[in-house]
């Protein structure tokens, strides 16, 4: 548990030695020491600061948690708006069954034929509202349990728990067991489990083989829809349908992430996860100011000379890119160890190259 | 009637422990280790830690996200304990920059720490009550006496007291004991003779010089209130399985079995039966000095006195009943005796000495971390380069009287100490029957250092360098200051 060794330790067993400092010993440069016959002392740096660093998160992985913290695993509050929603509610559904009930009656009136098959449908409908939830709350709770397993690993990988790293790569890849195409990864990921591998070793394994090619097959779809964006953009002729267009794609994008990485998110899970989303950016929008916003503005002047709707295009664009990293951020049941978290410029090249 | 007393403290206990679950910001933390295993330096340092605004404790989160707002000494609860002299250890360690005097006595210390919850259904500001008991670490070794009786014990001692490392040492007493011939009769000169060389063979297998560690009972060695008390006037007897009436065996036994009723009893009753985290000292270095019989015997002393404590996963029915400790640290201390890059090894040879409680421990579900500490950091890290050669070494003041390499040191002047490298294999060092081994015959050798010049806060109080006592806090505290 201690941090890796500097050195390897092979060299043939050395006796036991002592030096005597004496405070009139000559200096030599960066407080290095010469003592009698010879002998040089150079100070090592403190190891146990850069100990302690390994033991923090780091800020990229931070403001993940803290995102997915305030939308995908955010409990619901029971306050006075809540009351208000279910009071609300209530009343709507009872309103709705006594028009119904109503319905339902008239038509056995009619015909008791034309009633029978009122209420069939009325039964089909029921089925299907019932079902529709039933996905609706899976979808809810995959959204958590991918936070919790992201926030779990990270703890895992930073403290090198190898059980605990077991368990969760086991998750992981449940997730995926119903792809075909991810077959291979689990096979190996099963076989790693079960030789002796350090957690942190395991994590890592885990993520090159379960989720390199999802983050590849994620990259892509950032780049389609940045690039369908900046191209509608440029071309659209009234700025609300590039609006409207750029919103749809943004949704598309997201919910297409959280398919990808963990599965349909469901119209709740999808506000959950666009809460996260939204935090992320507003988390990493400060952090990325040196990185990106130069870029835009750079490439934003550019192509605003050449001409204006190519700018906005260009702009739309790089919005819609940062939002898909963000999205890819919180969806992604792994933090980023050995893969990198890619940037606007990975993903998007064109963005910076289509201008000059 | 034991039982009617035994029934009466489960009683107390569940009492506190609701009480304390109904409250729900009580702490014990037991701190165990043998005599010189550094308890109280130990302790003084996390009190220090604690209390000191601008303490040093990257790992420890709820200190490094700045939610600790203070932490201060309260009077502690039980008035018939003396308290832990926080002051004067300081005082020691910092202005005579000398190791605080072994502790003679039991005492007491509570601590409140104020802070802010940082999430939960209860977030704002929230205090943490930590009780923490110092004591001898030789009264430590009476726990396994619990469970034996007079014949078995004496059975064991003579046992172990034959053995090549500790026959020479045991000489005298097992001569005038074998002298007495079988089944003498009881007369109190004979039993005070006993008793006499018998604490003799036990104080001289403690020397620095042998460091060996299970040799109960452990009042013998520091009597505290109760030097010259019958009580401690009895040693084990050859064949006192059958002891007639009137005997010495006889005797014996009697005061035997009132040292455990009215001494171990009432102390592992009053201190330890009642705990929610442990932190383990082991002080590896002294024994590994010595040689491998006395890794091996700290071991055997190590397994012994974990078997008495209760550890498990805690639920809500355990808390409010059963208290059980669920987190347990095992800490090599003076990790600061030699260099990082060789924490590892300590850590492989601490996780061997102990392997056992951590079995047990992991059985029933407690948590368990290892790792290397220094509450007190007392040296810094070098390379020293000699021709060719490179050694990863430490520098600081090593204590008058120490000797290495051919060097003797007066307490003043600095060294950059090379200790030598420890085994690869952590069973290396516990094979072989070496013991008091001389400063050149063995692969390594720890020398003890001085306490550093203390750098000092801007509100002007000490500030004591450390090796993870950061950590071993975020282990034993961080989830109760979550």
């Amino acid at each position: 548990m201690t941090i890796p060794h500097d050195r390897p330790q092979d060299r043939p067993s050395a006796r036991p030695r002592a030096f005597r400092l004496d405070p009139t010993d000559r200096s030599e440069g960066m407080g290095a020491a010469l003592l009698g016959s010879g002998v040089l002392l150079e100070p090592q740096l403190d190891p146990y600061a850069r100990e302690a660093a390994l033991v923090a998160l780091p800020p990229d992985e931070a403001a993940i948690e803290e995102a997915q913290a305030l939308g995908m695993k955010r409990k619901s509050r029971r306050g006075w708006g809540t009351v208000f929603g279910a009071a609300l509610g209530g009343l709507v559904s009872l309103s709705l069954w006594l028009w119904v009930d109503h319905l339902v009656g008239d038509l056995f009136a009619r015909t008791p034929a034309l009633g029978w098959f009122g209420l069939g449908l009325l039964g089909l409908l029921g089925l299907a509202a019932l079902v529709l939830l039933v996905r609706e709350w899976v979808g809810v709770l995959r959204q958590a349990k991918v936070a919790r397993l992201h926030a779990d690993l990270a703890a895992a990988r930073l403290a090198d728990d190898r059980d605990a790293a077991r368990r969760l790569v086991a998750e992981v890849s449940a997730l995926y067991a119903a792809r075909p195409e991810t077959a291979r990864g689990r096979a190996d990921i099963a076989q790693s489990s079960r030789e002796i591998v350090d957690g942190r070793d395991l994590i890592d394994i885990a993520e090159s083989t379960l989720l390199r090619p999802l983050d590849r097959a994620v990259a892509s779809d950032i780049a389609a829809a940045a690039k369908r964006v900046s191209l509608v953009t440029a071309i659209s002729p009234r700025a609300v349908f590039d609006l409207l267009f750029v919103a749809a794609q943004i949704v598309w994008l997201i919910r297409r992430i959280a398919e990808r990485y963990s599965g349909r998110p469901g119209l709740l899970g999808f506000l959950k996860l666009a809460r996260s989303v939204g935090a992320h950016l507003a988390v990493t929008g400060g952090m990325a100011v040196g990185d990106s916003l130069v870029q835009q503005v750079v490439g934003h002047g550019i192509a605003a000379k050449l001409s204006a709707r190519l700018g906005e295009g260009v702009l739309n664009g790089m919005l819609t890119t940062r939002v898909g990293l963000s999205a890819m951020a919180v969806c992604r049941p792994m933090p980023f160890g050995v893969e990198r978290q890619p940037g606007v410029k990975d993903v998007a090249p064109f963005l910076f190259k289509s201008e000059g | 009637m034991s039982l009617l007393t035994d029934l009466a403290f489960e009683a107390r206990v569940t009492a506190r422990s609701v009480a304390d679950y109904v409250t729900g910001n009580g702490l014990r933390l037991g701190v165990t280790g043998l005599s010189r295993a550094g308890k109280t330096v130990f302790i003084t340092a996390l009190v220090q830690a604690l209390t000191t605004r601008g303490a040093r404790l990257p790992v420890f989160r709820a200190s490094a996200e700045g939610r600790i707002t203070r932490g201060f000494l309260q009077p502690q609860p039980d008035d018939a304990v003396p308290r832990f002299a926080v002051e004067d250890h300081l005082a020691a360690l910092t202005i005579e920059r000398r190791w605080p005097e072994s502790t003679r006595r039991i005492s007491e210390l509570r601590i409140t720490i104020d802070y802010e919850r940082r999430a939960g259904w209860r977030p704002g500001p929230a205090s943490l009550t930590l009780d923490i008991v110092d004591y001898p670490g030789e009264w430590l070794l009476d726990l396994p006496l619990l469970g034996k009786t007079y014949a078995q014990w004496s059975e064991e001692t003579l046992e172990a007291s034959a053995a090549a490392a500790r026959a020479p040492l045991a000489a005298e007493w097992r001569g005038y004991t074998a002298m007495l011939g079988a089944d003498p009769a009881s007369t109190e000169d004979t039993t005070r003779r006993c008793a006499e060389l018998f604490t003799q063979y036990l104080r001289a297998s403690r020397a620095d010089l042998y460091a060996l560690s299970t040799l109960p009972p452990g009042r013998f060695l520091m009597p505290g209130d109760l030097e010259g008390s019958p009580m401690l006037t009895f040693a084990p007897l050859p064949g006192a399985a059958s002891a007639r009436p009137g005997s010495l065996a006889a005797t014996m036994e009697r005061r035997y079995e009132s040292y455990k009723a009215h001494v171990v009893k009432p102390f592992f009753r009053d201190h330890f039966a009642r705990l929610d985290r442990q932190i383990v000292l082991v002080d590896a270095l002294s024994a590994l000095n010595s040689g491998p019989a006395a890794v091996r015997d700290l071991q055997n002393a190590m397994t012994d006195v974990l078997q008495a404590y209760r550890a498990g996963r805690s639920n809500l029915l355990s808390t409010l009943f059963r208290p059980r400790i669920d987190r347990i640290l095992f800490a090599a201390t003076k990790a600061d005796h030699l260099h990082h890059t060789s924490h590892d090894r300590l850590e492989a040879i601490l996780r061997l000495l102990v392997a056992r409680a951590i079995a047990k421990a992991e059985d029933v579900g407690a948590g368990i971390d290892v790792i290397a500490l220094a509450a007190v950091r007392a040296t810094r890290e070098a390379a020293v380069k000699h021709g060719r050669e490179t050694l990863d070494a430490i520098v600081g003041t090593p204590l008058p009287g120490e000797i290495i390499d051919g060097e003797s040191f007066d307490g003043l002047g600095e060294a950059a100490i090379f200790p030598g490298d420890l085994p690869r294999d952590p069973k290396v060092a516990l094979r072989g029957d070496g013991l008091a081994l001389a400063e050149g015959d063995n692969d390594y050798r720890f020398v003890r250092f001085r306490p550093p010049l203390p750098e000092t806060t801007p509100e002007g109080a000490a500030l004591l360098p450390h090796i993870r006592l950061d950590r071993a806090l975020q282990f034993l505290l961080g989830d109760k200051l979550a």
